[in-house]
């Protein structure tokens, strides 16, 4: 009886609490709104949607998703969302489906310091519709301690075949990024849709999961390789970054022969239900403060530049780790386009090899 | 005049009684939207294809025959046939003797211990197995534990070794819950008659006790194969993503190739492969208990 008592209390002192804290947040000039945000899983800084709360009086309801397809899916099921944080070639497929509205750029003040490598980028050229929120590139995660440097520069993504790391390799689960790194390697390009050539990055990968023992993961390689679980994998610019913060003998590399620049943007879908909150929030995480911190919180590159510039100058959290600043200037390196019949048969094609891997094992 | 007043009576029980089977439309309603209409529609995803733009679909079995003539796609299904084979087979093994002893123990123990094996069930099964991968990985406590009795270096995540520890870990409790249930409502009596008519613990077991405990683990098989064959999230997390069971095609047709017909055709398949072996252990079970009538 005491227990129940007790539970009874807890409760009520509970709701008085979550009555109280609600109710000194109702102020702000949008008070009592809610701002739906769909995302990418651990894609805000430590205080972003609290601060912005705090600031508009807003609340903020955000969905987490894990890849683009996973989000298209429910979008276009007409879900409605105030704000989505899609892929490149994700955006460019959106808007050919009429999903997105523009932005209205008189009540946006996000562009100012934006670095030049972010914006204007080919599927949407005047950023009519799209605002930066994170960018990088794709590469080669190893441990200085197992990996030759030079088997890296002179074979590029081809050290996915080198036996010599067999059974100490990471594979990311994703059929976009293994077939550009296989297109990469046999010096295509990523955004082929020549039969022979997809068949020939087919082989490539085919080859790998037979010959090599790849583990085809997906996060998982962050943690497991700031653990020096395995020699080298295939990663994200981005959690590269926190792989090296934790973890000294980890380097970074891109090869020569090109690889993917890819950015996620936010954009303001034609359902969505308070247009006037969203474009706030897109101006307010482009401000230094939220942007700094969603940075250094999540490890990937900011579209700020200034951001940029303090997190890796001296004394920054990712002070003289490169894959925080994604190289420019490489002709070989491109931006994925989307389409939907390649996509169709390279997502079949990873499949197959997906269960050849599994076959093999 | 009494048969007028039954009359009246009878007629407002059966008011009575439709009154109450109208309480049943809700769930009607609702099992027919979510149950019914998404089978019938994957169905019809499964044998149809996106057609041009006068048919908007057109009827095929271009899906099965895809399925049956790749032998990539066979191998993958007899492994998930194979390794849901084994988690029951465990389940079985470990699953009785404990359901065996919690229905012997007294009833206060028997209710402690029902709630000490539904207990990790009120924590989602998704969170469970997240945390095998912190057990079974590198450093873990598996390795550790392992290090110490002389086997350095083990790797136990991402095998199929994985695999099966969370398969058996995640569907043990239904098996035990199953047979528990059968082995308490057990008539003590029938022991008792058979230890007067002269027979030994050993033998009441099997002769008795056993057979009367039979439904219980055919359940407890059910409620293990079906979800280990079809199960998907557990080979993702502890197999890895090389590790490819059947739910995994179907997952990743429907998720990253889009092909929702093919994943549908899989699914069909699926399904009568898991009524066809519940048909099996059912005939299987009539089969014996009709064995120890005649007996």
């Amino acid at each position: 009886m005491k227990k129940r008592a007790f539970v009874l209390a807890a409760i009520l002192v509970g709701t008085m609490l979550a009555t109280a804290a609600c109710g000194s947040k109702s102020e702000g000039k949008f008070a009592g709104q809610t701002l739906h945000i769909y995302n990418w899983g651990e894609y805000v800084g430590e205080h972003t949607l609290s601060d912005f709360e705090a600031r508009t009086g807003a609340h903020v309801m955000m969905d987490e998703f894990e890849s683009n397809e996973q989000m298209y899916i429910k979008v276009a099921n007409g879900d409605a969302y105030d704000i989505l944080v899609p892929s490149d070639y994700m955006i460019e497929r959106l808007l050919l489906e009429d999903r997105l509205q523009p932005l209205d750029k008189s009540k946006l003040t996000c562009f100012e310091g934006m670095e030049p490598g972010v914006i204007g980028l080919p599927y949407d050229p005047d950023n009519t519709y799209c605002a930066p929120y994170f960018w990088g590139s794709v590469g080669i995660v190893y441990d200085k301690t197992k990996v030759d440097i030079k088997d890296l520069e002179e074979q590029g993504f081809g050290i996915f075949l080198n036996e010599k790391y067999k059974g100490d390799i990471y594979l990311y689960d994703s059929e976009r990024d293994s077939f550009m790194m296989a297109l990469k390697y046999l010096g295509y390009s990523m955004n082929t849709d020549d039969p022979d050539e997809l068949n020939e990055a087919y082989e490539f990968l085919l080859q790998c999961v037979n010959t090599m023992q790849p583990e085809i993961v997906t996060d998982e390689i962050i943690d497991n390789m700031a653990q020096g679980r395995k020699a080298l994998g295939l990663i994200y610019s981005g959690d590269a970054t926190y792989v090296m913060a934790e973890n000294e003998d980890m380097g970074y590399f891109c090869p020569e022969t090109g690889t993917n620049l890819w950015s996620d943007c936010m954009v303001i879908p034609k359902n969505a239900e308070n247009v006037e909150l969203a474009h706030e929030f897109i101006n307010f995480i482009s401000e230094y403060d939220p942007a700094y911190d969603k940075s250094e919180y999540v490890g990937y590159t900011s579209p700020i530049a200034k951001v940029n510039e303090d997190l890796s100058g001296e004394g920054g959290e990712f002070e003289g780790i490169d894959a925080f600043i994604p190289r420019t200037g490489n002709p070989n390196d491109e931006v994925f386009n989307y389409n939907e019949e390649t996509r169709k048969v390279i997502a079949e094609l990873w499949s197959k090899v997906k269960i050849a891997a599994s076959n093999a094992g | 005049m009494h048969a007028v007043a039954q009359l009246i009576h009878r007629n407002k029980g059966d008011t009575l009684l439709k009154r109450f089977s109208q309480l049943a439309v809700p769930y009607i309603v609702w099992s027919v939207i979510m149950l019914l209409l998404p089978m019938v529609l994957v169905v019809f995803y499964a044998f149809t294809d996106t057609g041009n733009a006068i048919l908007t679909f057109q009827f095929t079995l271009r899906h099965f025959v895809r399925f049956f003539t790749d032998p990539d796609f066979l191998l993958v299904l007899w492994r998930s046939l194979k390794i849901a084979f084994k988690t029951t087979v465990i389940c079985v093994i470990l699953g009785y003797p404990v359901a065996y002893f919690i229905a012997n123990s007294s009833d206060r123990m028997r209710n402690m211990l029902v709630l000490a094996i539904t207990l990790p069930t009120w924590i989602n099964m998704l969170v469970r197995t997240y945390a095998w991968i912190g057990l079974l990985s590198k450093g873990g406590l598996f390795s550790t534990l392992l290090g110490y009795i002389g086997f350095k270096d083990v790797e136990i995540l991402y095998t199929e070794t994985a695999v099966l520890l969370g398969m058996v870990y995640n569907f043990l409790p239904f098996m035990i819950l199953q047979i528990n249930t059968s082995l308490s409502k057990m008539d003590h009596s029938l022991l008792e008659a058979a230890a007067d008519l002269g027979a030994n613990g050993v033998h009441s077991f099997l002769k008795v006790t056993l057979p009367l405990s039979l439904p219980g683990v055919i359940s407890g098989i059910s409620l293990v194969f079906l979800p280990a064959v079809s199960s998907f999230f557990i080979p993702k997390l502890l197999g890895g993503g090389q590790y490819f069971l059947i739910g995994n095609v179907i997952e990743n047709q429907f998720i990253t190739v889009g092909e929702w017909n093919f994943g549908s055709a899989i699914s069909v398949i699926m399904a009568v492969i898991m009524m066809l072996s519940m048909y099996l252990v059912r005939t299987l079970e009539l089969r014996n208990s009709g064995g120890v009538r005649e007996a």
